[in-house]
């Protein structure tokens, strides 16, 4: 993709000495928490989740080192629920769902349309409060005395507990419409905003999976607001809806649940599968293979995740009928899922690939992915998965796309734009130790549960019968492994906002406009509006040869 | 907030069954029902995930070691964007293959869903409640708790109810498993093939003791199951309807109720029942409230009948119990209850 853009010297160093950028254009504390920048919302974003992520791993850190002994080590049961009931909820609500859209989608989509900003920045800044505020109604439900209902609230559990699930419902419906702001906003932005030229296959991919799930939060989130509402009103008010002692069903709570939750794996794995887009491109700096097809196939598996749900629920006595349909959808969306994989690694093929640490993290993320996707399948099958259903095998297979390969994309994408944004490269040899630990860590604490879920290990269990003994503490041992890698990679990532190593003006040789912009960005991303003429992933637009070799 | 767990009794008196044999392919517990299907498909879905992970592996790995970047200059070997043919391929043959994946896993829970005649003649009911099971047999009145016999080599349906929250009944070995919902009945059944003990996991939370709401299921003979191996309850003379009284406590009522005087959920037993001097047992006054009314009783047969029963209708006036629900146990029988009654007598020896 070429631009209009002369004034920048993709060969050259960043900062260019004496510019104004986002980072120094203004200083103290209402520029931050008044801002209307994309770019300073996003860094919040990030300062945000990165804490969640923080919190949501220490509990899973103490879930895994509980289970060191069938008998439980360091809680008594209701203690090991409200704690793994937190894990979730922290990773799900507050991390996996905002991380990416949040932070790099706001921070990078309006710089790869050629926009100034997203289109409507109070409703930006909005979104981030709305964050706020649902992690402090999160952290006040643990300060009421927890609450432990999984982070499900399955009925009529969630309706008798005598916990603070009113509260955490709270903040899960603020959280809710955080969401919904964020994806509008992308819309509009994606929409109305695309620099001249940016035809929609001009578009990148990492554009298409925000936009994607975008539609995905506007549609789905709301149906999530009304169910925690509903169990809001019938904790209070004794309605009669899910409660079955009032004439209420259980089950219609689970369809509901399911219902936003479903598409909702795809909120938090579409904008993955598009940072990987980008990056495989950028560090095989060889055009995406099968763009139109990965594009379309995000459009798909949106569209089919909302008629997937019931396969949460195959166990739940649901008819014959229901099962055929649902199962034959979950097949079904394993095409475009495959599709994108396979698109993935033939672009790796024959490429110009970079073994630098975004490409490794995305390495793993093709690996791990495929063995996430993978096991998808096997949980697909009716049959087999009434005997896997809700065991550990389920547990392994949703971390392996929540963690193994969501978490892992955002940081590939952050190792990424790292230098984008701050205009510092981190050590890129602690950087690629990180990557090694964190991928040998994340294998050993999930391969385990996957064996022991095969044979029966129920999920949510505090205690367990001895013979899963060998398998949980291998998983222990590789979530302490994990522990220390994620450990690391945010030492040296904050170390490198002291020690002001220059990354240069476009680190990795990218060519959509993200990286034509100055490193780091000036407050309105572009010193004038950029048009587009050229393909994108084109990297026979920049003389790779005149570039001075980027020092990590 | 940290201490140490609390034993369950239920698992107290009761030993897990025996770690299940692995199958052939050290992959899954070794099945002991009839549902082959299960595995069969599970180990060709296993084999063609494994077909293509090592596939994206390799060419992940040739590449990144041929195609690496050597200088900072080096352009991408090809710049291909299309195959049309391979991408027909990768799109059209993982089509075939997870069709057959789903019509082969439609036809095995379609046959783990509807239950042959046989099975439905021969349904046991489990009754699931926090936390615990309990099994009632064909015409038959004795009941089981957390334990459950089944004869090999005969079809048989589980219907399952729960009367709190949601639960669901799991038993890897014969590769089942039913969520238990509150207001309906659900069905499962199986045929187990080899005689021996098996874990019956409860698979939903369903809140605080949910891991240890565990249940030993035994496959039988036909001529040991023909013995009733459930009806354990002697009560033949007051003292062994006592020790059965005792074991059932451990089973369902110990979990609140201490019989040594510490607090619980519940009161204590202990003092229930005291011995006069000339031998007599005779219950202890107590202070309850009635429909919002305090008042007192004298604790006798009727009172404890009644607080199993119907929990609610007399509330022990005293803090914490006032407040706390215990759970109701309308279906006991009368010699199980007469068994209880028998042991918090007996309790009035333990001075």
């Amino acid at each position: 993709m070429t631009t209009n853009v002369p004034v920048i010297d993709s060969h050259a160093a960043a900062p260019q000495a004496g510019r104004k950028n986002f980072l120094n254009c203004s200083q103290g504390f209402w520029s931050w928490a008044g801002t209307l920048d994309h770019k300073r919302i996003g860094i919040m974003y990030l300062v945000g989740v990165s804490i969640a992520l923080l919190a949501g791993g220490l509990f899973a850190l103490l879930v895994r080192l509980h289970l060191w002994k069938p008998e439980g080590v360091l809680f008594g049961n209701v203690e090991y629920n409200q704690i793994f009931t937190l894990h979730g909820a922290f990773m799900v609500f507050l991390f996996v769902i905002p991380a990416i859209p949040g932070s790099l989608g706001n921070i990078v989509l309006p710089l790869m349309l050629g926009a100034k900003d997203v289109a409507l920045p109070r409703l930006n800044l909005l979104s981030f409060y709305l964050w706020v505020t649902g992690a402090v109604l999160a952290t006040l439900a643990i300060v009421l005395g927890g609450f432990d209902t999984g982070w499900t609230f399955y009925a009529p559990y969630s309706l008798y507990t005598d916990q603070a699930v009113v509260t955490i419902g709270l903040a899960v419906f603020v959280l809710g419409f955080s969401s919904i702001f964020t994806g509008l906003n992308f819309i509009v932005t994606t929409h109305k905003l695309r620099a001249p030229g940016m035809t929609w296959f001009r578009m990148p991919l990492f554009v298409w999976a925000i936009y994607a799930t975008s539609i995905l939060q506007v549609l789905a989130t709301p149906v999530l607001g009304i169910t925690v509402l509903l169990v809001a009103f019938e904790r209070l008010y004794h309605i009669g809806i899910f409660d079955p002692r009032l004439g209420g069903d259980p089950v219609l709570f689970e369809h509901f649940f399911w219902f936003y939750s479903h598409p909702a794996v795809y909120i938090m794995v579409l904008p993955a599968f598009g940072i990987i887009s980008e990056l495989v491109s950028v560090h095989s700096r060889k055009p995406l293979f099968g763009y139109k097809l990965i594009a379309f196939s995000s459009l798909a598996i949106a569209i089919i995740s909302f008629l997937v749900w019931g396969h949460h629920m195959f166990t739940s006595g649901q008819s014959t009928y229901a099962m055929f349909a649902f199962s034959f959808l979950t097949f079904f969306v394993a095409i475009p899922t495959a599709i994108k994989e396979f698109s993935w690694v033939a672009t790796v093929w024959k490429g110009s690939i970079a073994l630098n640490s975004p490409m490794l993290y995305t390495l793993a993320f093709l690996v791990i992915f495929a063995i996430g996707g993978l096991t998808g399948v096997i949980l697909g099958a009716l049959n087999v998965d009434i005997h896997l259903h809700d065991t550990y095998f389920v547990v392994a297979h949703f971390h392996y796309v929540m963690m193994g390969s969501i978490a892992l994309a955002f940081f590939a994408g952050l190792h990424h734009w790292w230098p984008k944004i701050f205009g510092v490269i981190y050590d890129e040899t602690l950087a690629k130790i990180a990557c090694g630990i964190i991928f040998v860590g994340f294998n050993a604490t999930f391969i385990p549960q996957f064996i022991m879920g095969s044979r029966g290990m129920p999920r949510r269990y505090a205690t367990y019968v001895p013979e899963y003994e060998p398998f949980h503490q291998a998983s222990t041992v590789g979530a302490m492994v994990l522990g220390g890698g994620v450990a690391l990679m945010v030492f040296y990532l904050v170390a490198s906002l002291f020690q002001r190593k220059t990354a240069m003006q476009n680190q990795w040789g990218g060519v959509t406009l993200d990286w034509l912009s100055p490193t780091p960005p000036p407050l309105e991303n572009f010193d004038e509006p950029p048009t587009v003429t050229t393909e994108v992933y084109d990297y026979s637009t920049l003389d790779y040869k005149t570039m001075q070799t980027p020092v990590a | 907030m940290f201490h140490l767990p609390i034993q369950d009794p239920a698992s107290a008196t009761q030993t897990p069954a025996p770690p299940p044999v692995v199958d052939a392919y050290g992959q899954l517990t070794k099945r002991a029902s009839t549902f082959g299907h299960v595995d069969d498909l599970f180990y060709f879905t296993y084999a063609v995930c494994i077909f293509f992970f090592v596939l994206i592996v390799a060419v992940l790995l040739f590449s990144v070691v041929k195609y690496r970047r050597r200088t900072w200059d080096q352009p991408a070997a090809s710049n291909t964007t299309h195959n049309t043919p391979l991408e027909v391929v990768w799109t059209v043959i993982p089509l075939i293959i997870v069709m057959i994946m789903f019509a082969w896993g439609y036809m095995g829970a379609r046959d783990m869903t509807i239950a042959p005649i046989e099975a439905s003649r021969n349904t046991i009911k489990a009754t699931a409640k926090q936390w615990n099971w309990t099994f009632s047999y064909p015409n038959d009145p004795a009941q089981s708790y957390n334990e459950v016999w089944v004869e090999v080599g005969r079809p048989v349906q589980f219907l399952l109810e729960s009367t709190d929250v949601l639960h669901a009944f799991y038993l890897p070995s014969m590769r089942v498993k039913r969520d238990v919902i509150p207001g309906r009945y659900q069905t499962v059944w199986f045929e187990p093939t080899e005689v021996g003990e098996y874990h019956l996991f409860c698979a939903e939370y369903c809140g605080k003791d949910h891991s240890q709401m565990y249940a030993k299921v035994h496959v039988v003979s036909a001529a040991e199951y023909g013995a009733r191996p459930w009806d354990k309850w002697d009560d033949s003379t007051p003292e062994a309807a006592a020790k059965s009284g005792a074991s059932l406590y451990s089973q369902i009522c110990a979990s609140c109720h201490s019989v040594n005087g510490s607090a619980g959920v519940g009161p204590t037993w202990k003092g229930l029942f005291v011995k006069n001097a000339d031998g007599s047992i005779v219950g202890r006054q107590r202070e309850v409230i009635e429909g919002g009314v305090r008042k007192t009783i004298t604790i006798d047969n009727d009172y404890i009948v009644e607080s199993i029963r119907k929990p609610d209708a007399k509330k022990v006036a005293e803090e914490p119990y006032v407040r706390n629900a215990m759970t109701a146990f309308p279906d006991l029988d009368d010699r199980k209850i007469n068994g209880l009654i028998e042991y918090m007598k007996s309790l009035a020896d333990s001075k």
